[in-house]
């Protein structure tokens, strides 16, 4: 998605960011580092705004070297966003977040798109945090997705052909993997 | 890597619309300070995993989704769209390797 992205917007001040939520992750991926995450994207395409020098600044004299709170992260990024054209953030397996980072990132999204018309986002997750993002955001276009025959065959072809050890394949072994398989996940 | 997209090569600090290809390339070309910040920003490093997913993509596969109208006018420079698209899936359906 990221990549079509990129081809499509060819320049311009359009921002696409993403983040990979991971299930194996989420000790670290508090909602803090990772709204931080999509923040830092943004401003690594450039000079780092005068107004994250000064907050950095401001924080590293004070106590222990105090960390961005979410609020200010939300606020960071109001601003950054106002100074780009286009912004298309993209997250990918919200369902791999735990229910309150995704709550918390939900939120903050909201309100970030809330006073960003220049903003998009793309989610992909397992149906069940479809009703979350819903109630975050009143109207929500979807695509539900599975599998199309033809690109399970692709697939198939490719695996197939990039075979290791293709002395222990035969055009029958072959025909049954490219038969059975497709049945079997039209069947699922 | 970088090569499969030459338009955004050698232009490391002009205004790029490609944040994943050229975050590894700012980080190391910053001053100290800047790293402090981006890492003060987040120690979160998403492309990493991007590029582990773009190096396993095969180029085709779920494409159907981009060409659907829905996508279409999400991504559109259209004003009036509702601005989150949502795409839903089991596990292994191939969501995270949507070109």
């Amino acid at each position: 998605m990221i990549d079509r992205l990129c081809d499509q917007a060819g320049g311009g001040g359009i921002a696409i960011v993403g983040l990979y939520c991971d299930i194996l992750s989420q000790q670290e991926q508090s909602t803090t580092s990772m709204l931080g995450a999509i923040l830092k994207q943004l401003v690594s395409r450039g000079e780092i705004p005068e107004h994250i020098w000064k907050a950095f600044q401001k924080a590293k004299k004070e106590f222990g070297g105090r960390g961005l709170r979410l609020p200010d992260i939300v606020e960071i990024m109001k601003k950054v966003i106002a100074g780009l054209s286009r912004v298309f953030i993209c997250i990918d397996a919200l369902d791999e977040s735990t229910p309150k980072h995704r709550r918390d990132l939900l939120e903050s999204l909201r309100e970030i798109v809330r006073v960003s018309a220049n903003t998009r986002l793309f989610l992909t997750g397992r149906p069940h945090v479809g009703n979350e993002i819903r109630r975050c955001f009143c109207k929500v276009v979807r695509i539900p997705v599975s599998p199309r025959l033809d690109d399970i065959r692709s697939y198939l072809e490719m695996r197939l052909d990039s075979d290791t050890d293709p002395d222990v394949m035969d055009d029958e072994l072959r025909a049954d993997i490219m038969r059975v398989i497709p049945e079997k996940i039209a069947e699922m | 890597m970088l090569s499969e997209h030459p338009q955004f090569t050698g232009n490391i600090g002009s205004f790029n619309n490609n944040s994943f290809n050229n975050i590894v390339s700012f980080s190391t070309e910053r001053d100290p300070e800047g790293r402090q910040i981006l890492q003060w920003l987040s120690p979160l490093e998403p492309q990493q995993r991007h590029q582990g997913v773009r190096v396993n993509r095969l180029d085709g596969i779920g494409n159907w989704v981009l060409e659907t109208n829905k996508f279409r006018k999400w991504s559109g420079a259209d004003g009036c769209v509702e601005p989150v698209l949502f795409c839903d899936g089991n596990p292994g359906v191939g969501k995270t390797y949507l070109r």
